[in-house]
């Protein structure tokens, strides 16, 4: 499969895109255990999305590549930021997809302009706010542990702290001078929308969400501990087409890079429907 | 003759009664610390003796008391410095009161800052020295304030505070995180124009460049050895020059710990559990890197731009020593942060110190973490009688001949 890295300029700032496969364009918004947000590359996830769609995945401000927005500190700016990407793109119509920060994203994007957005789904998405059931501290956890143990951000992130996936996007100790910074980067770009309160919700979304009226999915890992199944739960009953949670057994919340066949069992006949 | 060294008490007001396996069983000292820890009773008074012993620097003659700012932690008891200030203002009678610092991304609306120090000013006839910081590391966690527009923010936040301070009230202050309609502190402070300005740094250029720009003075927060402050406050000389001012040595000021007694021996005798208390304790979530999770600085902190992080990768190793990683007597001694001897040791050092750094104001911690009272009211006594006055003469000659327009200063 042809795997495209590019870059394109909105409103003076390089958006660092990667692209893959062909037919409906489908846009992945990463999380920080992700594309762009850990990794440089696609994983085996992101393949599979692309074997029967045009996969369009841009960088966050600030990560791999993209340059940082210094002025947005709002999931409003960060808004406006994507309206400039997928218009830059000529994206009319597509299908929206997002992980974590990038669900987020997505489902305000989808809130407000629902009649651009084929489908929408979202895998471990934050966004909400679920009274009891936090969204974890990242940024706490992103500090290691006795100089360098990276333990406890394994396991809010995946199953189990030493699950394989886990221990190879975030071991112990300093990594390359390219994957610090990839890392730095998405916890700045998150820090300007989940640092101070809210912290990585917008409390107004959960009542907007009846907007998003296109055909929409919610996959969730049983054990995330970083967005609690909860918030899945919020947002299939909330959004407007009705929408089913689907949980996957031992799976953390970077889900897809843990078990990326179940999710792709659940994402392709729904991206194919 | 120049004017001489100035030397100031600080006091951090350390939390004294944790549990002697305290490092065994808790993970850190700061933020997360459960305050059922917190010992109501043998608590009773304990404010009071740490603004006593600052009372007493103040008729030893130090040249001031310095006061921080630090938030749920056993570090420093001091949430609200401008509270034990107006203590101070009324307990003392001539030396400064250094309040380093308000950190005013903290305080909501920095107007309010400006009307504390105004107050402060008043009540102590003019002896306060404001202190202005973003804060960082722990805070940043325990006031949410970490946000990428925190500096823009900050910088903004001292320009209001000094407009109040300086500018015809009322006036509109057109700020684009702080927009005021009317702006107009009554009172006003004492000294004219405005009280000193101190601004911690890590050694940031951006900090010092902006220091430099407004004519305050620099406080270096790392804690450094002779070499690396000397080579701060080059690059902060500069920074000066570039601003079309000037370094002198009361541009500058440093932070150092002390204990002093009648011999080494004994210093370090005496001194032994409140260091190591310090040292394991309270410095444990903060500037120890081997144990706990330091929150001082680092990825989880992001509030530095793209290109200074990768900088900072580029220029250190990972997992480094802290001062609270030190293990024995001569590791501290290395680090050069705490010096522990009898009177002529502890002078020989920091005589060596000024002479090599140049710097003007130095920030004493003579209380560390569970010190008794009576041996921290000691070191002070030694410290004031047996070494302030030879540092003195010394730095009037040698500043004197360093810095000629600082000649007949005093």
């Amino acid at each position: 499969m042809d795997v495209m890295k590019r870059e394109i300029a909105v409103r003076g700032r390089t958006v660092a895109l990667i692209e893959a496969g062909r037919g409906t364009p489908l846009v992945y918004l990463h999380g920080f255990a992700d594309v762009h947000g850990v990794a440089g590359d696609l994983a085996p996830f992101h393949h599979g999305l692309a074997q029967r769609n045009r996969l369009i995945a841009p960088a966050h401000p600030g990560c791999n590549g993209s340059s940082e927005f210094l002025q947005g500190n709002r999931i409003e700016d960060f808004l406006f930021h994507y309206c400039e990407v997928f218009d830059a793109l000529g994206l009319e119509r597509f299908a929206l997809a997002g992980h974590c920060t990038g669900g987020w994203i997505a489902a305000e994007y989808a809130v407000r302009h629902p009649e651009r957005v084929a489908r929408l789904a979202l895998i471990g998405a934050a966004g909400l706010f679920v009274l009891g059931e936090h969204i974890g501290d990242i940024f706490l956890h992103s500090q290691p542990d006795h100089g360098t143990s990276l333990a406890s951000l394994r396991r809010m992130l995946f199953a189990s702290e030493d699950a394989p996936q886990a221990m190879r996007y975030y071991p112990d100790g300093r990594g390359t001078l390219e994957e610090e910074m990839r890392r730095y980067g998405m916890l700045r770009f998150g820090s300007a929308i989940g640092f101070k309160p809210p912290y990585f919700y917008n409390r107004s979304l959960v009542d907007r969400l009846y907007r998003a009226n296109m055909p929409s999915l919610v996959v969730w890992g049983a054990d995330d501990r970083m967005v609690p199944v909860a918030h899945g739960k919020a947002y299939a009953e909330r959004l407007g087409n009705g929408s089913t949670l689907r949980v996957i057994a031992g799976a953390g919340h970077a889900v897809h890079l843990e078990q990326p066949d179940a999710v792709l069992a659940q994402m392709k006949p729904f991206l194919d429907a | 003759m120049s004017k001489p060294v100035q030397l100031f008490c600080w006091h951090f007001m350390a939390y004294p009664y944790l549990p002697a396996d305290f490092d065994e069983h808790y993970d850190t000292g700061w933020i997360t610390v459960p305050n059922t820890l917190w010992d109501r009773e043998k608590s009773r008074g304990l404010l009071n003796e740490y603004i006593d012993q600052l009372a007493y620097a103040d008729t030893l003659g130090f040249d001031g008391m310095v006061l921080n700012e630090h938030h749920q932690n056993i570090y420093g008891l001091m949430p609200s410095p401008n509270i034990i200030a107006s203590a101070l203002t009324q307990k003392t009678k001539n030396g400064k009161i250094v309040v380093l610092a308000n950190l005013l991304p903290l305080h909501g609306n920095p107007l309010r800052v400006a009307e504390e120090y105004a107050m402060l000013d008043n009540m102590s006839d003019g002896r306060v020295i404001a202190g202005l910081a973003p804060g960082g590391g722990q805070e940043t966690f325990n006031y949410n304030t970490p946000a990428a527009i925190q500096r823009e923010q900050f910088w903004e936040a001292v320009d209001l505070i000094h407009q109040a301070w300086t500018r015809d009230g009322p006036f509109v202050f057109e700020g684009k995180h702080y927009p005021l309609r009317y702006v107009n502190p009554w009172p006003l402070p004492v000294q004219r124009p405005y009280p000193p300005v101190w601004i911690p740094g890590s050694q940031s250029r951006e900090t010092m460049r902006q220091v430099a720009r407004r004519g305050y003075c620099y406080f270096l927060s790392s804690r450094l050895h002779g070499g690396a402050i000397a080579k701060a406050r080059e690059e902060f000389a500069k920074v000066l020059e570039d601003a079309g001012s000037k370094y002198d040595p009361f541009r500058m000021g440093i932070l150092m710990s002390v204990y002093v007694s009648e011999t080494d021996e004994q210093a370090r005798v005496e001194s032994h559990e409140g260091i190591w208390y310090f040292l394991k304790n309270c410095l444990k979530g903060h500037l120890r890197n081997f144990h706990g999770r330091s929150l001082t600085f680092g990825p989880g902190i992001p509030n530095m731009e793209l290109a200074d992080y990768r900088r900072v990768l580029e220029n250190t190793k990972p997992g480094r020593a802290m001062l609270g990683d030190v293990d024995d007597w001569d590791a501290l001694q290395k680090a050069q942060s705490i010096l522990v001897g009898s009177p002529e040791t502890v002078y020989r050092q920091i005589s060596d110190l000024v002479r090599e750094t140049q710097v003007g104001n130095l920030l004493i911690q003579f209380h560390l973490g569970n010190m008794r009272d009576d041996l921290a009211r000691k070191s002070m006594r030694l410290f004031a009688t047996q070494i302030a006055p030879r540092l003195r003469d010394d730095s009037r000659i040698a500043f004197a001949g360093h810095f000629p327009e600082l000649a007949g200063t005093i």
